[in-house]
């Protein structure tokens, strides 16, 4: 009796062995299809870094999930470039190139730009112009030769600015949303939708990956980021918002967590020219026609990257009192502002996002 | 107590010391394998490890260059041929996915391996 | 044969109970799998009194059952994997004759801290958990001897009464 209880206990810790070793293939087995967090940069659209952060089986997955997001930015990239032509593509330089012709047809997502465009006009007082193209072309000439020769960089003279100035009317701006069209009625005007078109495209891949079935991703154009979901683990994605002193030892000066949020940051360190040792940057305010030179950056958080652009733009070309009522005013928008001495202003929602 | 056990419990305590100090030093080993990694519009140029301190050219299709250097574990760009220099004023770099970046050249330098990084990106 | 069956069901009752009590006093130092082991005195007891098999089947049930009602497959897993080298430990060492009632313990403590983290390697695929394994000897050192010298006394009153 007694050997026989031995044998039988000796048999349940063989089965008791096994049975880890079961387990321990079977965990194995899932590692292998583990998700894995990846990163793509690419230096070809709009000017920037796009960068984009993501989970996916195995590295091959994932470079054909990024290859459709690239191909949604080379498309959006190609439709609202003012510089460039693109064989069959009706872009928004066709529309500049035709101002005072004819009215150009054009893809929808152009016509959904410019009605963001009309909005954000709307919505900030005209803060922010996507009609403002003549001024904004002015100022980047004078700015590209100015960084290609710094010895002989200057300032674009202020009649030219002004009789430019006078052909910036959005209401010239015609969209026929029926036909598809839009015309420029005045001929010397311009569209520029630097202040809203990589925001608004960052947002459409975005939507495009969760229609695609991309639940944790970050995507960011060049510090325009939108952010769909959580990380895969769980955690809110963390974005440090830039030292506009980019030679300190501290990167970031704040730190921010987000869920299905962006973030835009608009700041006088990253494009701009020196003239006469003092630095002009790319944001022109159009009460003076001038760089806007209230504060060294504005960083806005909002659902939409789109609107979160244009609010950027329209909050840097603002006081900072004035800016922080304009956004207290609103619902769902937060914003955080350095100012030229490094003070930092917060809005009264901004801390919930702060990383603690 | 027996005396085996106090025996036995010290030679635990005497592994657990051994493997702390093994730790340590293999810890320092592990952030020997950060390492720079150079693209040039998107394509591997070539990566640096960055506990060797070196200087090394980067040379892009457009002819400009920018001048990475390794220094006490960390890469930064010191001379560049681009116009605006942001990647030159931009502090030296040693965590995990931060970068230096020089759009005129399309020149990205991205660590990876390295410290792990506070924040997943960054917003300028 | 019924007398032991009852034995066995009031240890696992006790060992259970003995988990759940552990599960409601975390220690927290931002390690994970430091615990105190008081489930392992109910086994290491009856490894003493009733044998290497009841033994080996209270930690088998132990765990199944903790695990099922308080934590998940992963966390039975580790359990598991921590808990049958443990106790494959304990039984040489008690085989030896070579250690004490707490030497057992101690060694019972610092195994079952080697297989979590055996287990959880494999898992996660990362070895950087290794980093984890001094603070758990050493917890494990502790946390045993306290185990053992309680277990021990145990083990003599419960021995004397039979």
């Amino acid at each position: 009796m007694k050997i026989n209880m031995k044998r039988k206990y000796q048999a349940s810790i063989l089965v008791i062995v096994a049975a880890v070793f079961a387990g321990l293939l079977f965990y194995q087995g899932k590692g292998s299809s583990k998700i894995e967090r990846y990163e793509a940069q690419f230096t070809d659209v709009f000017d920037t870094v796009t960068q984009i952060i993501g989970y996916a089986e195995s590295e091959e997955a994932f470079t054909k999930q990024i290859s459709e997001l690239k191909e949604q930015f080379d498309y959006y990239n190609q439709l609202y470039d003012i510089y460039h032509d693109y064989e069959g593509v009706n872009n928004i330089k066709t529309i500049n190139d035709n101002a005072g012709k004819e009215p150009v047809t054009v893809a929808p997502e152009i016509i959904d730009l410019l009605k963001l465009g009309k909005e954000a006009y709307e919505k900030t007082n005209g803060e922010v112009n996507i009609a403002y193209g003549s001024v904004l072309r002015l100022w980047h000439d004078y700015r590209e030769s100015g960084t290609q020769d710094p010895e002989n960089a200057a300032l674009p003279p202020m009649e030219e600015l002004e009789s430019r100035a006078v052909h910036t009317d959005i209401d010239n701006l015609i969209i026929d949303e029926e036909a598809s069209t839009v015309y420029l009625a005045d001929p010397e005007m311009s569209l520029d939708v630097g202040s809203i078109g990589k925001g608004y495209a960052v947002q459409q891949v975005a939507e495009y990956a969760k229609e695609h079935g991309m639940e944790h991703l970050l995507i960011s154009g060049g510090g325009n980021i939108c952010v769909v979901g959580a990380r895969e683990d769980g955690e809110a994605w963390r974005v440090g918002i830039q030292n506009p002193d980019l030679s300190s030892e501290e990167a970031y000066v704040e730190r921010v967590q987000l869920q299905d949020m962006s973030i835009v940051t608009s700041g006088n360190y990253q494009r701009y020219y020196e003239v006469d040792g003092k630095q002009y940057c790319h944001i022109i305010d159009k009460d003076t026609m001038m760089p806007a030179e209230h504060m060294a950056s504005v960083s806005v958080i909002m659902q939409d990257s789109g609107e979160a652009d244009a609010m950027s733009t329209a909050l840097f070309n603002m006081e900072y009192e004035e800016g922080k009522s304009f956004v207290e005013s609103m619902e769902g928008v937060e914003a955080m502002w350095i100012l030229n001495d490094g003070t930092i202003k917060y809005s009264s929602g901004f801390s919930k996002y702060l990383v603690q | 107590m027996k005396k085996n056990d106090v025996i036995m419990i010290a030679v635990i305590v005497v592994i657990a010391l051994g493997a702390f100090a093994g730790i340590n030093l293999y810890g320092e080993h592990n952030t020997k394998d950060a390492q720079a990694v150079v693209t040039i519009d998107g394509k591997e140029y070539g990566s640096y490890p960055l506990a060797e301190d070196t200087i090394v050219k980067i040379e892009s299709e457009n002819g400009g260059f920018n001048l990475l250097v390794i220094e006490d574990g960390a890469a930064s760009v010191e001379e560049a041929s681009c116009p605006d220099k942001i990647c030159v004023r931009h502090k030296p770099i040693d965590k995990t996915g931060e970068t230096l970046v020089c759009l005129p050249n399309k020149v990205v330098v991205e660590i990876e391996n390295g410290e792990a990084a506070e924040v997943d990106a960054s917003t300028n | 044969m019924a007398k032991k069956t009852a034995n066995m069901g009031m240890l696992v009752a006790l060992a259970f109970i003995f988990s759940y009590i552990e599960s409601l006093i975390p220690i927290s130092v931002g390690i994970p799998g430091i615990k105190l082991g008081l489930a392992n005195m109910v086994v290491i007891v009856t490894l003493y009194l009733m044998g290497a098999g009841p033994a080996f089947m209270l930690s088998l049930v132990r765990i199944v059952l903790t695990g099922f009602t308080f934590g998940n497959l992963a966390m039975m897993m580790y359990s598991l994997a921590g808990g049958m080298l443990s106790m494959l430990v304990m039984v040489i060492a008690r085989k030896t004759k070579l250690f004490s009632v707490t030497g057992v313990s101690v060694l019972g403590a610092v195994f079952h801290n080697v297989g979590q983290i055996i287990m959880a390697a494999l898992v996660v695929e990362n070895s950087s958990l290794f980093y984890y394994l001094p603070v758990l000897l050493v917890s494990g050192v502790v946390f045993g001897i306290i185990i053992g010298v309680v277990g021990s006394v145990l083990i003599k009153r419960l021995s004397r009464k039979r």
